[in-house]
């Protein structure tokens, strides 16, 4: 773990505004002509919290604004699951006896078949944690692939060097996710036993290395359950304000993965209910009005139904967390985490329309890629 | 044509250019073209899709009489990948025309004038109708005019913001030393704007988050239809001067007049 912490972990100024804010400090936030953290905090305290009616018009209005009445698509791809870290909370850390798969490049294709078949032009590439049976080659190669098939290829995978995230983007790869899980360097300890990923200071800098390596956006999150979430959502927007700053070409979106409070063998220790979560949705957008949200399917249809262009303007869609479940009905793996909305694409999509908004499958062209990259994905 | 906006080889009636994204559905983007009276209409490349057919942009497009496709490089980083945009785009509709956008940051969307230039005169090399989205900058107007483009898009104000005609003193500007038409693009959030732009002497206006963000899209289409005209007509039938002061009933130098030859 680094030595020192960024200047933009620290945000005790504004804690006591996201605990204590009164109902007047509220209606300020929400006519602020440029949000910031101060107003961001606000807008997580309990009197925001209190109005969640009208921090929910606000971020319907926004997001109507910036993105239209649409929702971006895209799929969770698990490229393997093998994985040498120990993370409490995860269904694929070493310790647990899980049956595990590394798709072979066959399979890789009919799993990308059998996702082109539903429509879907955004995949994002998932593994564990750093193994040399499955570490950067085998990433840039399972991207590479991805990009001869799909227009949009993200990952969401271990964290990297430079020059590794500058070979992503080479070879396809357009946006990076990486979750720091918690901002807290004490929390972090305790849940992340062993392997790579126990290093704190290397996965926080490392959404920088990708954007400084080419990477065009990150994806940041935290993952809501494991820390005290006001403290830890207050440092998400330092740290996606700070990488705005560093790199004014690069794009950053958030995500909101939770864990469920029943879900799995972890419980976790600092649950949040929906409120809450719809709470911390409303405030990113407020304040970082033109941000892609994104939202999984680990939520229940009924909440993403309902938050869907509430402030979220991305989802994803008949995901599979097992490597593999795609193309055959048995997957070659164990899930990571149980997804709770299990509404197929079409399904999804009718009740987008019926809400008024319109599903978009594709949101990019393979055009924008260097015409060397396409090469590079021909030849491996 | 009587008063025809005059794009590349071709003379358009209407004065009001639509963009095609953001909508809720197909039907009330149609909706919302046809009530416009637009004849072009923008579509970003990205939204193509020759795959899925519900999510291609195109398709419904295909339904209207008359309407010519701009194809946009929305999404493009940098002046290559506009560039190949723009080819393929051409390759896809049979388009002449492109607009040509460029914004690096994806939060603000602000246009990027290097590559916007130099994307410009390689387009302008390859035969296109160039209709750059671009800052509101008098010295860049003049040079992409100087590059051969076929019109300017200066911003009134940033992308989706509605925040208006921001940068109205700069647009005017623009439009005083123009020799190529002047469409303003992006920014606008409503009719009056619209009307305003068109009264200043601009050519033409480009409009999507305003219609497609609004309650009835279709009836504000209309609504920006009318405004566009009504401006038009404004700025034809010659708007009286604005004055500072009002004129005197009884002139302040009446006194004058009984000083001896």
């Amino acid at each position: 773990m680094s030595t020192a912490l960024p200047f933009w972990l620290d945000v005790s100024r504004w804690l006591p505004l996201a605990r204590g804010a009164d109902r007047r400090m509220v209606r300020r936030a929400l006519a602020a002509a440029e949000p910031g953290i101060r107003e961001f905090a606000i807008l997580l305290s309990p009197a925001a919290g209190a109005e969640l009616e009208v921090l929910a018009a606000h971020a319907q209005a926004l997001t109507r604004r910036h993105f239209g009445r649409t929702i971006s698509l895209y799929a969770p791809l698990y490229l393997s699951n093998y994985c040498p870290a120990e993370c409490t909370y995860c269904g694929f850390a070493s310790d647990r006896h899980v049956r595990r798969h590394k798709l072979t490049r066959a399979e890789l294709d009919s799993e990308s078949t059998a996702l082109k078949r539903l429509g879907l032009e955004e995949v994002l590439l998932l593994t564990g944690d750093r193994l040399a049976t499955a570490g950067y080659e085998f990433v840039r190669d399972g991207i590479a692939h991805s990009a001869s098939r799909f227009h949009n290829v993200a990952a969401e995978v271990f964290a990297m060097t430079e020059a590794e995230y500058a070979g992503l983007a080479a070879a396809g790869c357009t946006s990076v996710t990486l979750y720091q899980e918690t901002y807290d360097p004490t929390r972090y300890a305790l849940l992340h036993l062993s392997g790579p990923k126990a290093d704190y200071g290397w996965r926080l800098d490392a959404p920088a290395r990708a954007l400084a390596g080419g990477v065009r956006s990150v994806g940041l999150g935290v993952l809501l359950g494991l820390s005290e979430p006001v403290e830890d959502v207050l440092r998400l927007f330092r740290h996606a304000v700070w990488l705005r700053r560093q790199f004014w070409g690069g794009g950053v979106a958030i995500s909101f993965p939770r864990l469920r409070p029943q879900a799995g063998d972890y419980a976790a220790e600092f649950p949040v209910s929906e409120r809450t979560l719809a709470q911390i949705v409303f405030a990113f957008r407020i304040a970082m009005p033109e941000a892609p949200l994104v939202l999984s399917t680990r939520e229940s249809a009924r909440f993403r139904d309902g938050i869907a262009g509430v402030g979220i303007s991305k989802m994803s869609v008949a995901s599979r967390t097992t490597v593999g479940g795609y193309a055959e009905s048995t997957a070659l793996s164990s899930p990571q985490f149980e997804i709770d909305d299990r509404r197929g694409v079409e399904e999804f999509c009718a009740m987008l329309r019926a809400k008024g908004l319109q599903p978009v499958f594709k949101n990019w062209d393979a055009v924008y890629r260097e015409p060397q990259c396409q090469t590079s994905s021909a030849s491996t | 044509m009587e008063d025809g906006l005059r794009l590349g080889d071709r003379v358009f009636r209407s004065r009001l250019l639509l963009g095609t994204g953001k909508f809720s559905s197909a039907e009330i983007m149609l909706a919302a073209v046809r009530a416009s009276g637009a004849e072009l209409v923008t579509v970003a490349l990205r939204r193509f899709n020759r795959e899925r057919p519900d999510d291609d942009i195109r398709g419904p497009l295909a339904s209207l009489d008359g309407i010519v496709l701009v194809p946009n490089t929305s999404g493009a980083m940098n002046a290559r990948e506009a560039v190949r945009a723009a080819l393929l785009g051409r390759e896809i509709t049979g388009s002449p025309f492109v607009k040509l956008e460029i914004h690096p940051n994806p939060h603000h969307l602000m246009p990027d004038p290097i590559e916007t230039y130099q994307a410009a005169l390689t387009l302008v090399r390859e035969g296109f109708f160039v209709l750059p989205y671009m800052p509101a900058d008098p010295v860049l107007a003049r040079r992409l005019e100087d590059a051969g483009c076929a019109a300017v898009m200066p911003l009134g104000s940033a992308i989706g913001s509605g925040q208006g005609l921001a940068t109205f003193s700069m647009l005017r500007m623009i439009i005083r030393d123009a020799g190529v038409p002047v469409i303003v693009d992006a920014g606008l959030r409503s009719p009056s704007e619209a009307a305003a732009v068109m009264e200043m002497g601009g050519e033409a206006v480009l409009v999507n988050s305003a219609i497609a963000a609004a309650e009835n899209p279709a009836l504000m289409a209309e609504a920006f239809a009318t405004a566009v005209k009504a401006g038009r007509q404004a700025r034809r039938a010659g708007l009286m001067p604005r004055s500072e002061t009002a004129a005197a009933t009884s002139p302040l130098t009446a006194f004058l007049a009984g000083e001896g030859a």
